[in-house]
């Protein structure tokens, strides 16, 4: 099976995307998520229940998805970046019932 | 990362695979252990082999053993003490009573939740606990560890790493993994439906190894998955802190329409109050169920904001016969008066709760738990068969090379395969052979394990030289040997010290102990005809250059 | 009809349902039969066999609510499966009254 191929460092790189760069896209999907369903209106345990149940999956996905992506700087975009994007939607958002 | 997404998932599979396999072994054999915690802790405290009991009463036994408890736990008030931005004072202030049981526990563990003031988490509270006859109100000397579950269960999600809670996260890792190996082993499986019912032991090791390795992955894959998912979601709080970390504004509305909608209180009001009969609210609890046609015990009782004018009293269901937990009825503490009762939950609330009892299974099903044991052991083959393969298909490569990885990680897998139920048995014996009035003994069992684990650890990596040469470690063997030793001095020393040997057990009826000895005899004997077949396998002539088989 | 037993008889569904899918593969199939057989026999083995597992998941609706019968029956199927595949391994000719009523060739 061929290990070989690839550089020590994009191996690295790749693991720290599939674990790190899957957390924070998660961490966004959750507080982007549930802060939009509770101020639409949803009940705040049925919103926390769906996000995080959800997020396992998305992480899941995300996880996968690092690895088999033919361009590490994308999923670096995408799940790192996408989850700062998030984040900073979700706090913004949960700040604006005030 | 590779030429096509399949040797990227193979890449996956492989190295998250072994590399957290060794973790996740641990988490699905202790869990599989956890199934019967309560049992083995019967085994282990031979003072608690009595009947299950339900709920006492509070007004009479248990009030003075909550009045009794007078600080948090030691280890409770240094984590506490860091929290708080000052240095916390002479004594706390109890806030919250707790008492919790099921219908598999003779002893009742009832906590108390103290005050933990100038903290950086909202309502935080610091827990003292005491473990109690409910017959009598009898409390249990605090060193005795209930080895199936103050030790094999936290084992099997934290490793008892709780420095920062690393061990948590550790395991947390290790569930994604597995996760992850599952979909993976899926793409990877080509023959998925072909090779469904394939197991074909008599060829070469390595096809025999991969065929059960499929065979253990694939029938119990949804159990794999399910259990490995629901194990995060279980600790969803822990692992994604988003609404305490960050989003404080919509947790302090939502607390607060909470209050409102309940009548339940967030805060305590300041004023004192007293409690009136909380005996008399367990009967008026019981008798709603009844008049909804689902009687059952008292499984959760909580007091919240003790000693306040609002106080109140939360009694919750022992929901033997459903998956998920019951929901709760809520009393005004001065009057005994209903305020709230829980209404049924909302769709994903639903979903979280089912997912949570089925896999903490507190539920009365036999079968059902039986089931999920089993579960539990054909995940633990898997994940085994998984290492053996590892090795085995790379040793004779790494042999002629001259190089050692084959070796490191077959000394790991005897480890946390044998090496782990060594450790686990010698726990077991040094719990019998122990003076029972030994002070600390808690350490010293605890200890046992350790030192036992670390003991097979050496012995495997000592044992490991043979896999340069492409041979089969002895230590498969040895340890075997020494499973099926322990394991039957374990039996004879329960006897021995507490009489309560299978004649009389069986007789009795009493299962939690006859059931560990029956477990014990089975491993001991299971574990003793496979040394035999590895020690023979260790002794064969290696063939020079072995078929490797394409991944399947 | 009490529990125990209809959980059973679940029991005994699953493994012969899991049998007779097993005994639907040509693999399989020689390790119980020499002979071949025809393309029908295949699809009566597989309803038969699917049959037999919907049976067992009824049979664990009667023992239990929905919730917890689901549980019991996905974890039957894995154990049946196990049971098949190692029986498979060792002694297929146990499986050979699973398709005794099947004619001796084409």
């Amino acid at each position: 099976m061929a290990t070989a191929t690839q550089s020590s460092w994009h191996v690295i790189a790749r693991v720290c995307a599939s674990i790190f760069g899957s957390y924070a896209f998660t961490w966004g999907f959750i507080a982007l998520g549930a802060s939009s369903l509770i101020i639409g209106g949803t009940a705040f345990h049925e919103a926390s229940s769906l996000t995080s149940m959800l997020g396992f999956l998305v992480y899941l996905w995300a996880f996968c998805w690092a690895f088999i992506a033919a361009s590490l700087a994308r999923v670096w975009v995408v799940l790192a970046g996408g989850g700062v994007v998030m984040t900073l939607a979700g706090w913004w958002l949960s700040r604006s019932i005030a | 990362m590779f030429a096509n997404f399949r040797l990227s998932f193979a890449w996956l599979h492989t190295w998250f695979g072994l590399v957290l396999g060794f973790v996740l072994m641990a988490a699905f054999f202790f869990g599989s252990l956890s199934v019967f915690d309560r049992e083995i802790d019967r085994w282990a405290l031979p003072e608690t082999r009595i009947e299950p009991q339900p709920m006492p009463s509070f007004d009479t036994i248990l009030a003075s053993r909550f009045a009794e408890i007078a600080a948090p736990e030691p280890e409770e008030l240094a984590a506490a003490s860091k929290r708080s931005t000052q240095p916390l004072p002479e004594k706390l202030k109890p806030a919250l009573f707790g008492a919790y049981t099921t219908h598999r526990d003779p002893v009742l563990d009832v906590f108390v939740g103290f005050e933990v003031p100038n903290s950086t988490l909202p309502n935080d509270l610091a827990y003292g606990s005491v473990v109690i006859d409910p017959r009598d109100g009898r409390k249990l000397p605090k060193d005795r560890l209930a080895l199936g579950s103050a030790f094999f269960y936290p084992m099997h999600y934290s490793l008892h790493f709780t420095w920062y809670d690393i061990g948590m996260w550790i395991v947390g890792l290790a569930a994604m993994a597995m996760l992850a190996a599952v979909v993976s082993g899926v793409v990877m499986h080509r023959k998925i439906f072909r090779e469904f019912f394939t197991f074909r032991p008599g060829k070469k090791l390595l096809r025999g190894t991969l065929d059960l390795h499929n065979l253990t992955g694939v029938v119990a894959l949804p159990f794999h998955f399910l259990w490995a998912l629901s194990g995060l979601i279980i600790f969803a709080g822990v692992y994604f802190p988003v609404f305490d970390k960050m989003l404080q504004p919509l947790v302090e509305q939502h607390e607060r329409e909470e209050a409102r909608h309940t009548g339940l209180d967030a805060e305590p009001s300041g004023v004192p109050g007293t409690l009136a009969s909380v005996d008399a609210m367990m009967i008026a609890a019981k008798d709603h169920w009844v008049s909804r046609g689902v009687p059952g015990e008292v499984g959760y009782l909580q007091v919240t904001h003790v000693g306040s004018s609002n106080a109140y009293v939360s009694i919750y269901r022992d929901s033997t016969d459903r998956v998920a937990t019951a929901e709760g009825l809520h009393f005004q503490g001065s009057t005994g008066r209903v305020i709230f009762e829980d209404p049924p939950t909302g769709a994903a609330e639903t979903v979280n709760g089912f997912l949570t009892g089925m896999h903490l299974q507190q539920f009365r099903h036999w079968t059902l738990r039986w089931l999920i044991f089993v579960g539990g052991l054909l995940s633990c083959v898997c994940i085994t068969t998984g290492f053996i393969f590892f090795v085995e298909k790379r040793k004779h490569v790494h042999a002629r090379q001259g190089t050692s990885g084959s070796r490191w990680v077959d000394a790991l897998a005897v480890t946390t395969v044998t090496g782990m139920m060594v450790a686990t048995l010698a726990t077991l014996v040094m719990n019998r052979a122990l003076p029972e009035d030994l002070a600390n003994r808690d350490l010293w069992e605890k200890s046992t394990f350790w030192i036992a684990w670390l003991t097979a650890l050496t012995h495997a990596l000592w044992r490991s030289a043979a896999v340069l040469q492409a041979r089969m470690s002895k230590a498969w063997a040895e340890q075997s040997w020494a499973i099926a030793a322990l394991g039957a001095v374990a039996v004879v020393l329960n006897a021995a010290t507490t009489g309560d040997h299978l004649g009389r057990t069986l007789m009795a009826g009493y299962w939690p102990v006859a059931g560990v000895d029956l477990m014990l005899i089975a491993s001991a004997c299971a574990a003793a005809i496979a040394a035999r077949k590895l020690r023979a396998r260790a002794a064969e002539v290696v063939p020079v250059n072995p078929e490797v088989p394409d991944y399947a | 009809m009490p529990d125990a037993l209809l959980l059973a008889a679940a029991l005994a569904c699953t493994v012969i349902g899991m049998g007779w899918l097993s005994l639907a593969m040509d693999v399989h199939w020689i390790q119980v039969r020499a002979t071949r057989r025809s393309p029908r026999m295949v699809i009566i083995l597989r309803v038969l066999g699917a049959a037999s597992l919907a049976a067992s998941l009824v049979l664990c609706l009667l023992a239990d609510t929905a919730t917890m019968a689901a549980l019991v029956w996905m974890m039957l199927l894995a154990v049946a499966a196990v049971t098949i595949a190692l029986v498979l391994s060792r002694k297929p000719a146990l499986l050979a009254p699973l398709v005794a009523a099947f004619p001796q060739s084409p």
